[in-house]
């Protein structure tokens, strides 16, 4: 099969057997449900709901008058617990709304079954806005802002590579869920005005590009790009470079390259959106790794505590594991079993000590110049992560720090097991601030 | 709830990414020293205890140094990662099996003590640490000369090997001798040093570190193949100048050196083939002898000018930005 690629990114092992061949199935609902009040890049929501209150699925509980902002939903039926900070998957505390879940059924009734076709423009992004929609691949930037451009676009871009290791999520849905996914897409591009659809797969889901491919057999302007195995092919600009060929300029967002790109997982919200007027509620989510005793792909409530999940799953947690919400490569370790799960995650996944990354002592770099092979955006990580440990913020500034986008391949092969990513992750925070210091002054 | 933050005391929940592959130094080291282990064994055939003892004592002369200097600089050593040991191998095969030993020692001690440890330690480094320690020796021959005799009562004889008192192929080449034929020479011609006596035997070890992906195709290649071109159009033959002296030391395990050779693609190319221009200047017009070794330190001082003007430019800086023009 001819795949499409970038320049630079590396094959990392996989890790997708536990879970790739198991059939999306619900998970159970917990006794509690803890959801941050905010889960998407933007203004933070103001809560709607107060302690004693009774919820109902899918009703509102908190939202912002903000144009980038989206919504929040109760995702289960049950009484308002308390609305205050609790611990966040991204480290520290969040504002979020507690919530004991009463009955049995927490199924989400659709009122109405719209007909997409019959629906504006406008209607559908409304819909999509209202659904509290945001990047279910991790990025969580509210989707109703990603499908108004203000250019005009010609492309949509579907990302089912999933490339990071253990993920199998997206793979499954575009297996089960391809009749939504194809309709979701039509959405999509209504609204951006596109006439191309391009859906980019890693080839190690052959399954998946043969499915799509015979779908889209008689869908004029939509077809599937196979993609090569490589790490992170799945980013925006590695997934734009790869399927269009289009260069990605510094500071460019996609729409000003003519296309917008999707996670799967997200067009498929889309659809039960605009067509069920179902909010973002649930998500799939992959629960893998070696010392998992049920791994597999779970359709979970949002705000599902971590601990909840790890019972469910008859996880054995050995003493030193990560757990990790999202990727192994960009998720978060989580410091304690409290949190909430959140719409852009797209695994919980259980990394014992031998496998994982951990905090010990590193070398010099020793230039052996493999992170600056990998580095799909072109930088120097060697002489960055020097830099950043020194906060020589000058250099940073002349080797282009900013432009890294936080993939973590460089600390992933580091032999002097050198937290490069981490070092450079650091300094973005002053990077930004110098850079709009030296724009307004 | 607020202000209370209840850490799980089992989880480890250091930054992403969360897994690493299993690259370590220590690793890259072995792999090297296992790709000179068919060159030191063709050594120990041609020269016997003389070799062993030799390449033993550099490399326990580098542990040592490598001890004592973290000593005094109050670090913890890191013989662990195999840097030292792998530096006092290399300095052994930069000299002849039958050279005194405390010649080895010193060597090995300025190429541990002074390239390495006192330039910051590895990674720091701006020159190949064993040619600094071997051209040292060179520099400070005059010296010797009033001195070896006081050495000289601590030398062993471990009694005579044939092949010793041969001259180098490069000497006989410059003296306008016969040479004996390419294939003798590619295979194992005895004479000169222990890291010159058998070129297929470093292509091999070569071979192994370029499959293993430690070192890349560019340097070894440039060099070579400026070598044998130059040779080629200034009237010579290029056969026997690829495979004789520590050319082939020199492409694959000196001048690939991480840490004192360019870290970006096309630099790894401009280094080489000046490498290559430089030890053809060194044999034609200079002295026959350690042309390898100083044409490779001679472009380690060069190597940030190099990376400098080399550098590529990043994904997010495209040669022409492209504007969309389909619809």
């Amino acid at each position: 099969m001819e795949a499409k690629t970038f320049k630079g990114g590396a094959h990392i092992p996989h890790y997708k057997s536990w879970t790739e061949d198991k059939p999306i199935e619900k998970l159970a609902i917990p006794p509690e449900v803890i959801i941050p009040l905010s889960q998407h890049i933007g203004a933070p929501n103001e809560p709607l709901v107060k302690k004693g209150d009774t919820v109902k699925v899918g009703q509102k509980i908190g939202d912002s008058e903000e144009y980038i902002s989206a919504p929040i939903h109760s995702s289960v039926n049950g009484i308002v617990e308390d609305v205050d900070y609790y611990p966040y998957y991204a480290g520290g505390e969040a504002l979020s709304v507690r919530i004991k879940t009463q009955g049995e059924d927490h199924d989400f009734q659709p009122s109405e079954e719209r007909n997409p076709e019959e629906m504006s423009v406008e209607e559908l992004q409304k819909a999509i806005r209202e659904a509290g929609l945001v990047g279910m691949g991790g990025a969580a930037f509210p989707t109703h802002v990603n499908i108004s451009p203000k250019t005009p676009v010609d492309s949509l871009l579907l990302n089912g590579a999933e490339c990071e290791p253990f993920l199998t999520c997206d793979h499954r849905l575009m297996l089960e869920k391809a009749d939504q996914l194809i309709a979701g897409a039509k959405i999509m591009m209504r609204c951006i005005g596109a006439e191309k659809c391009y859906i980019g797969i890693e080839v190690n889901k052959p399954d998946a590009i043969e499915k799509l491919q015979k779908m889209l057999e008689n869908e004029p302007g939509m077809q599937v790009v196979p993609l090569e195995v490589k790490y992170p092919q799945g980013y925006k600009s590695t997934l734009i470079k790869a399927i269009t060929g289009r260069d990605v300029p510094r500071g460019a967002r996609s729409a000003d390259l003519g296309c917008i790109v999707r996670n799967v997982g997200t067009t498929i919200a889309g659809y039960e959106a605009v067509v069920y007027g179902k909010p973002l509620i649930d998500r799939v989510v992959t629960v893998s790794g070696p010392n998992v005793g049920k791994p597999g792909n779970y359709i979970m409530k949002i705000g599902t505590p971590v601990s909840f999940i790890i019972d469910q799953c008859e996880v054995e947690l050995v003493e030193g594991s990560k757990v990790v919400m999202g990727g192994p490569m960009t998720g978060n370790a989580q410091s304690s079993l409290e949190p909430g799960l959140v719409k852009s995650a797209t695994g919980l996944l259980v990394i014992p000590p031998e496998m994982a990354s951990a905090d010990v002592p590193y070398t010099d770099c020793v230039r052996c110049g493999k992170c600056v092979e990998y580095c799909p955006m072109h930088l120097y990580p060697n002489q960055l992560s020097i830099y950043a440990e020194a906060e020589l913020f000058d250099m940073l500034e002349k080797w282009n720090a900013s432009d890294c986008m936080d993939c973590g391949i460089c600390s992933y092969i580091c032999p002097g097991q050198r937290p490069i990513a981490d070092f450079v992750r650091k300094v973005q925070p002053e990077l930004k601030r110098r850079s709009r210091a030296g724009k307004t002054g | 709830m607020k202000g209370v933050s209840y850490m799980n005391p089992k989880l480890n929940a250091s930054p992403a990414p969360h897994i690493k592959s299993d690259e370590n130094v220590g690793k890259a080291m072995r792999d090297t020293m296992l790709a000179l282990i068919p060159i030191t064994l063709v050594s120990i055939y041609f020269f016997r205890v003389y070799a062993v003892v030799f390449i033993a004592v550099c490399m326990a002369t580098a542990a040592l140094t490598e001890i004592v200097v973290r000593k005094l600089q109050n670090r913890p050593h890191s013989l662990q990662d195999g840097s030292a040991l792998l530096t006092g191998l290399l300095v052994a095969l930069c000299f002849a099996a039958t050279t005194a030993w405390w010649k080895g020692v010193l060597a090995t001690i300025i190429a541990v003590a002074i390239a390495k440890e006192l330039m910051g330690g590895l990674g720091w480094n701006r020159f190949n640490p064993a040619l600094f320690g071997r051209v040292s020796m060179i520099l400070l021959a005059p010296w010797f000369v009033g001195i070896s005799t006081e050495f000289m009562r601590w030398n062993v004889d471990f009694g005579p090997v044939d092949v010793t008192t041969q001259a180098t192929p490069l000497a006989m080449m410059h003296q306008g001798l016969e040479l004996p034929g390419f294939g003798s020479l590619l295979m194992a011609y005895p004479g000169g040093a222990m890291g010159e006596v058998s070129p297929l035997a470093l292509i091999l070890g070569g071979a192994y570190l370029l499959y293993r992906k430690h070192i890349n195709w560019r340097i070894p290649v440039s060099i070579i193949g400026t070598v044998f071109i130059l040779t080629l159009v200034t009237g010579q033959n290029p056969l026997n100048h690829i495979a004789t002296g520590g050319l082939m030391l020199g492409a694959f395990f000196m001048a690939t050196d991480w840490v004192t050779s360019p870290i970006t693609e096309k630099g790894k190319i401009v280094f080489g083939v000046a490498i290559g221009i430089l030890i053809v200047v060194f044999r034609v017009g200079l002295a026959p002898t350690e042309g390898v070794a100083f044409s490779i330190l001679i472009m380690n001082a060069f190597v940030p000018m190099i990376e400098n003007a080399t550098k590529r430019k990043p994904f997010s800086e495209p040669k022409k930005i492209m504007v969309s023009t389909e619809n």
